[in-house]
């Protein structure tokens, strides 16, 4: 599926259909930005460059090509990228990312690259068997949707930030060895 | 603008190891701010290869968030959506 599917509806007002877009769009946005990320907050830029592309969606004209919103996407993480650069006195770096990114825009199925039906069931047993207070951890955050520090997650489950981290820390190394005996490994630092 | 770095690992107060620093940065929270970006302020307290692994770790942390989701969506997308809604 080719994203850009999600067009008519998000130039209607649709914030959901923009939620389905971002839901395919933002693995490949996250990607163009690796090599910022010892230099910028690259989920600050990510979540900045998403809201900027849901405000110049409406002007946004089709050039024929697949997933045209997400190729503009990327060039505007990009830009923000490095413009916060410039505004911090940052080192530049390498576009190898970018480059990389623009060429995954290019394939029209990018948008069926979800989460597959076996991780996602797999995942829900996986989290269902952690110990409490992990699980606990874990669903607060999933429900609390980037909306809540973890200051305020920790204080309303009654544990210091320091535990509550741990837990979280602990949560996350248990889930990728669930997933490993299930011969699912997740590439990035999801072991770390 | 972001935050000043040397602003410590939030608002507790407590002293945190550079473990939980990552695991901070690693989540989607952002302050919010109308026109400005704002950095997780963890984000100032790592060095440049703690910022990677906490990059790393958001990134598949995404992943297992989209698949827990009932509309795919992980907590980043969720945390614009609030914002576009005026959540």
């Amino acid at each position: 599926m080719d994203l850009d599917a999600h067009l008519p509806a998000i130039l209607t007002g649709d914030t959901r259909a923009f939620g389905r877009w971002m839901a395919g769009a933002e693995g490949t946005m996250r990607d163009g930005l690796r090599s910022f990320a010892s230099v910028l907050d690259v989920e600050s830029v990510l979540q900045e460059a998403l809201l900027r592309v849901w405000q110049v969606a409406p002007r946004f004209v089709a050039d024929g090509r697949p997933n045209g919103l997400l190729r503009l996407g990327i060039r505007i993480a990009r830009n923000l990228a490095v413009s916060e650069l410039r505004r911090t006195k940052s080192r530049p770096v390498s576009e190898e990312d970018l480059e990389r990114a623009l060429a995954m825009a290019e394939q029209v199925d990018l948008g069926e690259r979800g989460p597959d039906p076996m991780l996602r069931e797999v995942l829900a047993k996986c989290h269902e068997q952690l110990p409490e207070k992990p699980r606990q951890v874990v669903s607060i955050r999933l429900a609390a949707e980037g909306g809540r520090s973890d200051d305020e997650l920790a204080s309303l489950v009654g544990m210091r930030v320091n535990t509550f981290l741990q837990n979280f820390t602990r949560a996350r190394r248990m889930l990728a060895e669930c997933l490993k005996k299930h011969g699912i490994v997740i590439d990035g630092g999801l072991e770390s | 603008m972001t935050q000043p770095p040397g602003g410590g690992a939030g608002d507790g107060g407590e002293e945190r190891d550079e473990e939980a620093l990552v695991e901070q940065v690693a989540g989607a929270y952002r302050p919010r701010a109308r026109e400005e970006l704002r950095y997780h302020p963890a984000w100032h307290d790592l060095d440049e290869p703690a910022r990677v692994r906490a990059y790393e770790i958001g990134r598949a942390m995404r992943k297992l968030e989209s698949a827990l989701d009932a509309e795919g969506m992980s907590t980043t997308a969720r945390a614009v959506l609030a914002r576009i809604e005026g959540r």
